[in-house]
């Protein structure tokens, strides 16, 4: 029979328990009292018999005694002192000084690494102090919507016709506001027109929200109708001061609410709102203005559309009040869910979870800056793919150079170092290197900091300046990498059998490099992926800017024709010598999304037909190509007559051959048009949608731009005669003129802040992992010197010797390619394809991106490898 | 009264003295319940030696270690010069008491 052992977690515990105490003897006789007393008896009963031993002893005055003994004893290091901490910060700085090529090597990695980290933590820390400055942010909520139709939609506003039922006297409630949003006019100030936006609402506006008042009485100024309340810099924009009471404001293209000119008076000037409100406005009008049919809501629950620029916001005096709120907004939701036969619902919003949101997704349409968490993944994600390669670059290194640190940390485990102060040596260490990386990373942040401001929406008014508490949170941060980057190292040192880390032999050392080959891996085809998507998005880039459009883009030049009379503006510009086509149109083809850009024409189905308005010589200009029939015919225009469509619009309506499709009459817009030509497919809109059935109308009331074929010799005082011309027509407004090309590029700049954000992340993940690379090769050449010496005595060849130093890495690299492929592979595709006219990956952008990544790879162990088995064997072989 | 010995106290000095070269944990363990009959916690055993050790009756050293114990070392007890005086005192207050006896103690 087995004799029965001790049971393993009983003395586990035991050991733990009493740490650094000396109970070996005490271990040593529980070990003997088992053996006698177990004798013939069950195991369980065995086990049961030594965990009371362990528990009688655990609680017992003698271990009590030697657990204080050992803590107070010679060699205790429980007790904390600040010369051993002394003393780690000096080992650490001169270890660091003497290693410089590894030390900077490791914080230039690290300093790239976190540089991005630090833009989250800045943006992130903004977003959450938004809309602290309302003194009631507690006690304000707003009332949202869940609509679910074709799909479900979270809606930030909701029908005023709740919060008239909350005024009706509401227990609970103290104080409701209404906010219509989409006020959006051009004030007249003498001479310019300033665009400016803003909300009506209500005087309790001022006591929910705290926007301060510079000027005015906040309780009666938004009372009256017509009555205006400025933003500070808005005042100074229009008036050029801020004392601007009892003064009034003209305001063109009213047009959304009232007539198209408006005259406001100021009675109020409140301090900006900050930037990090969840409403941006400039204005605020009151919201007597609005006809009194347009306040109250009655409509269409079906239509979220006709309530969709109403915003209700509350002030509660407890939050016991919200249960019946709530239970209300049942109601409500019930009633509408009834009346519009769609599954409405309302519900309450807290101020403080608008940003950063609690929901996944931000709600549709705020009245300002809105942040979702999705975002904040997405870009915490990329954080971590920049920063954990860094980490596992000091890891790799760190492991891979414990054999010139072992001598150390034999020393100081014979001379009594524990487990836990050689570990916390290493994390000072290591949290000492990420403290200078971190002022690395700083300077990144600064110089990457107003691109990325340019490069969000919204950007230009998000606060991302460095404060102390920010900077705290920066260094909490940089402990934290410390702590990611060092805990491996760490615990391998500490780790360490002294007997053999004295001799030099670290042991386990081998058993790591499966892991440290991994992260090379992982790393390269990180690199590789981005490298791909930048090939693969210029390449997109370039075939959107050389896509045959199907139309004449080049020379020129669209100019907005405001308020100017078109037979006048003809007249003056047709006369220019560097005009030499001239026609009017509503649109500019190939750049906007032609969103509602739609007619409906009644015939047996009505389609909705993409369209543009323009004159008889449009067809000039932009050089499109009739496969039948004619243009436009030159006469005076009286009512619509013609229409010109393209070779989608015969298919779609079935009409045969083109030449089949003229003299074919629709009835559109009360009128009765006839196809007199049918062109050939061209591009109107962004390559984004495929083409569909378009037409081109006549309608001078609809134009607004001029396009112009112009034959500059020199474009700078074409265009300023151009402008000299356009001052005579036209004395109040600005000259807008652009270059078709310009245009169409603007469309797509998008494609260049992505190519731009891909490749700077892109060089980031790149320089990591070939500085993780650098370090590696430096580190094995370091330990090769003596094995490449004899090499070369024996007769082996300065390209052998590189071979053999660089091979290994070339096969991690080209793996790590390998496995990024599929992935690249999945991802371009399903990016690519939100263009319709789109490129797809092929074998020639992998290519490309390996010979990249290979070639930068090679130089990287080319600059090291080429230096060992250049070194004349002599060198290294006669210290031996 | 210069020393105070508790009862256990008094056995486990007793029991150290009386296994001379042999005494350490175990040994005196199974020696008191041998000769008292009764079972003791190893807690309350080590617990009582370091009370002695920390009043200096008893000092001690560690060696002899065996397969059974897992190569660990024992650790060996001895009474102390203030030990043995500290049981002869007790045990002459004790006979002290027996011989002012004004019953009859032996019991047949």
């Amino acid at each position: 029979m087995k004799t029965p052992q001790p049971p393993k977690l009983a003395r586990k515990l035991f050991e733990w328990y009493c740490g650094q105490a000396n109970v070996q003897d005490l271990l040593g006789d529980m070990d003997e009292l088992f053996h006698i007393r177990t004798a013939g008896k069950s195991a369980f009963r065995a086990k049961f018999i030594y965990w009371r031993l362990v528990i009688s002893l655990m609680f017992s005055y003698a271990v009590r005694t030697r657990k204080r003994k050992a803590q107070s004893g010679m060699f205790a290091s429980s007790s904390f002192s600040m010369a051993m901490l002394n003393n780690y910060f000096k080992v650490a700085a001169r270890s660091l000084y003497k290693h410089k090529y590894f030390s900077t090597v490791n914080a230039v990695g690290l300093a790239i690494g976190m540089s991005v980290s630090l833009l989250l933590i800045v943006l992130y820390a903004h977003v959450c102090t938004f809309d602290n400055f309302h003194t009631n942010k507690s006690e304000i909520y707003r009332v949202v919507t869940s609509h679910h139709s074709d799909r479900e939609w979270e809606l930030a506003f909701a029908p005023f016709s709740i919060a008239d039922d909350f005024n009706n006297g509401f227990a609970g409630i103290k104080k409701t506001v209404k906010i219509t949003s989409g006020f959006s006019a051009d004030a007249f100030s003498g001479k310019l027109e300033i665009p400016i936006r803003g909300f009506f609402t209500e005087p309790s506006f001022f006591e929910v929200f705290t926007f301060p008042l510079i000027k005015g009485n906040a309780s009666t100024a938004l009372v009256e109708p017509n009555a205006i309340v400025l933003s500070e810099s808005t005042a100074k924009k229009i008036f050029n001061r801020t004392d601007v009471l009892g003064e009034s404001i003209e305001f063109h293209n009213v047009g959304k609410f009232e007539d198209s000119i408006a005259t406001y008076q100021v009675t109020g000037v409140m301090s900006d709102p900050p930037a990090n409100s969840h409403m941006s406005f400039e204005i605020l009008i009151s919201h007597s203005t609005l006809k009194p049919y347009e306040q109250t809501y009655e409509g269409n629950y079906r239509a979220f559309a006709s309530y969709g620029h109403q915003y209700i916001y509350f002030l509660i005096d407890n939050k016991a009040a919200l249960a019946n709120i709530k239970k209300r907004l049942n109601d409500f939701s019930a009633m509408a869910s009834k009346r519009a036969n769609v599954k409405i619902a309302f519900h309450v919003q807290a101020l403080t979870d608008i940003n950063p949101g609690t929901e996944l997704v931000a709600l549709t349409g705020g009245l300002g800056p809105q942040w979702d968490n999705t975002g904040f993944t997405i870009f915490g994600i990329i954080c971590l793919l920049i920063l954990l390669p860094a980490c596992f670059n000091y890891t790799n290194i760190s492991i891979a150079r414990a054999l010139k640190r072992s001598k150390e940390i034999g020393l100081r485990k014979t001379m009594g170092g524990m487990k836990n102060q050689i570990f916390f040596q290493f994390i000072v260490e290591t949290i000492l290197i990420v403290l200078i990386s971190l002022l690395g990373a700083l300077l990144i942040f600064y110089f990457i900091r107003p691109e990325f401001k340019s490069m969000m929406i919204g950007g230009s008014t998000l606060d991302l300046s460095l404060t102390w508490s920010i900077l705290l949170l920066f260094i909490a941060f940089a402990i934290f990498t410390g702590f990611l980057a060092g805990v491996f190292p760490a615990m391998h040192f500490a780790g360490l059998n002294p007997i053999r880390a004295l001799r030099g032999n670290t042991g386990k050392f081998s058993s790591k490099s499966v892991l440290r080959k991994g992260l090379t891996v992982f790393q390269f085809a990180l690199s590789f992926c981005f490298i791909i998507a930048l090939v693969v998005f210029s390449r997109q880039y370039r075939y959107t800017l050389n896509y045959d459009f199907g139309f004449h883009h080049e020379n020129i030049l669209d100019i907005q024709l405001q308020d100017v009379d078109q037979s006048r503006f003809r007249n003056e510009f047709s006369q220019l010598a560097s005009v030499r086509e001239l026609s009017l149109s509503s649109h500019v083809l190939g750049t906007s999304r032609w969103v509602g850009n739609t007619a409906s024409i009644e015939s047996q189905d009505s389609f909705d037909v993409y369209q543009i308005f323009a004159d008889h010589n449009y067809l000039n200009v932009v050089k499109l190509t009739l496969l039948a029939g004619r243009n436009f015919p030159n006469e005076v225009w009286q009512h619509e007559k013609y229409t010109l469509v393209n070779e989608e619009f015969v298919k779609q309506f079935k009409l045969g051959s083109p030449a089949d499709a003229l003299g074919k009459v629709f009835r559109i817009d009360g009128n009765e048009i006839e196809i007199i030509g049918v062109l050939k497919n061209f591009n109107y809109s962004k390559l984004n949608s495929p083409i569909e059935a378009f037409m081109i109308r006549m309608n001078p009331d609809k134009y607004a731009v001029a396009n112009l074929s112009v034959n500059f010799t020199d474009a700078f005082s074409g265009l300023e005669q151009m402008e000299a011309t356009w001052k005579k027509l036209n004395p109040e407004q600005k000259f807008e003129a652009n270059f078709m090309d310009d245009e169409i590029r603007e469309t797509y700049k998008a494609y260049e802040s992505a190519i731009k954000l891909i490749g700077f992340l892109g060089l980031l993940a790149i320089s990591i992992s070939l500085l993780g690379l650098l370090g590696m090769v430096v580190y094995n050449s370091e330990t090769k010197t003596k094995e490449v010496g004899i090499r070369k005595v024996m007769g082996a060849s300065i390209e052998s010797i590189v071979l053999m130093l660089s091979k290994d890495y070339i096969k991690l690299m080209l793996l790590g390619a390998l496995l990024a492929i599929p992935f690249a592979v999945a991802f371009s595709d399903k990016v690519l394809a939100i263009q319709y006219y789109h490129v797809s990956l092929n074998f020639w952008d992998i290519l490309v991106s390996l010979i990249l990544l290979i070639t930068m790879g090679l130089a990287t162990i080319a600059s090291q490898t080429f230096k060992t088995a250049s070194t004349n064997p002599a060198e290294t072989l006669r210290t031996e | 009264m210069k020393t105070y010995l508790g009862e256990f106290e008094e056995l486990v000095l007793l029991t150290v003295a009386s296994l001379g070269d042999d005494a350490y944990g175990v040994s005196v363990q199974l020696e008191i319940e041998k000769r008292c009959n009764r079972s003791i916690s190893i807690g309350a055993l080590h617990s009582t030696i370091t009370r002695l050790e920390e009043k200096g009756f008893l000092k001690s050293w560690l060696g002899g270690a065996t397969q059974q114990r897992g190569g660990r070392s024992k650790r060996y007890y001895e009474i102390t010069q203030a030990g043995k005086k500290a049981v002869s005192e007790t045990k002459s207050m004790r006979d002290e008491l027996w011989s002012l006896s004004k019953v009859k103690l032996s019991v047949k």
